[in-house]
């Protein structure tokens, strides 16, 4: 549970925010009863994951213009 | 002077500057404002501050389409899963319930219409369970109907429900008739008691 207390918390709920339209639509793939579920899944899926997988190696903006 | 050699780097790179990632991080007028200072001053300060907005953009970009593509494969997921659980449990009636023994499921349901049946409910019942004359009298003036309810009711105990199948009628008739047939019962009653 640390690890949803640091920084990124705050981060994480920005993009969960942002992407709730995507989810309400993401809903219909399922049964109409299953939707309160899915839902929660998928934020909790979402902050598990952003709190685990690393995003690294970015390129330097200056490699674009050699 | 310095506009020109801004445009004529824009110029040269025409290709990159058009890349998706690049253009969307030029659009944020404070990455422009970094960018631009650092063509016109090359320095590695300069070029190091347009390097670390440039990396937090691409982990951001990186991570929303990362978001993005988790809630659509998700919801597929999630819903195959379901479908799977749902189908190893079917309600199957005419199986076997044990693996040799030839009863099934749907012989064990109960028939609930057998053994309500009208023939015997008025002279079986209620009638000859009254010991008390007054309330006897009383209830041989209601009709036959009514007789048959308060025995289904007070007798065999069954509910409104099942009293409305077996008489082919709606629960709120029976219920009517109910109320309907216990105030006939206290105004004769109450007529015989002054």
């Amino acid at each position: 549970m640390v690890i949803f207390e640091n920084r990124y918390n705050e981060e994480t709920l920005t993009i969960i925010e942002n992407f709730i339209p995507k989810i309400k639509q993401c809903l219909h793939n399922t049964d109409f009863q299953e939707r309160e579920d899915l839902e929660q899944e998928i934020k909790l899926k979402i902050i598990e994951k952003l709190a685990t997988v690393e995003f690294q190696d970015a390129p330097s903006f200056w490699d674009f213009f050699s | 002077m310095e506009k020109q050699k801004i445009e004529e780097f824009f110029y040269r790179n025409n290709e990159q500057v058009n890349n998706p990632i690049i253009k969307s991080f030029l659009s944020d007028s404070n990455n422009l404002y970094l960018v631009q200072k650092a063509i016109l001053y090359p320095t590695d300060h300069n070029k190091k501050l347009v390097d670390e907005s440039f990396q937090s953009h691409y982990i951001n970009v990186r991570k929303i389409k990362y978001v993005s593509n988790l809630i659509y494969f998700f919801s597929l997921d999630f819903d195959k899963k379901r479908r799977r659980l749902q189908n190893r449990a079917l309600l199957i009636l005419d199986k076997g319930l044990s693996e040799e023994a030839g009863t099934t499921a749907k012989e064990l349901i109960e028939d609930a219409s057998v053994g309500t049946k009208l023939d015997h409910i008025v002279d079986g019942g209620l009638l000859d369970n009254i010991e008390d004359e007054q309330l006897l009298k009383s209830l041989q003036k209601l009709t036959i109907k009514q007789l048959q309810i308060l025995e289904m009711i007070y007798v065999k105990e069954l509910s409104i429900k099942e009293i409305a199948h077996t008489l082919q009628t709606t629960p709120q008739n029976i219920s009517n008739l109910h109320r309907k047939a216990l105030n006939k019962l206290k105004t004769t009653l109450n007529k015989k008691g002054e």
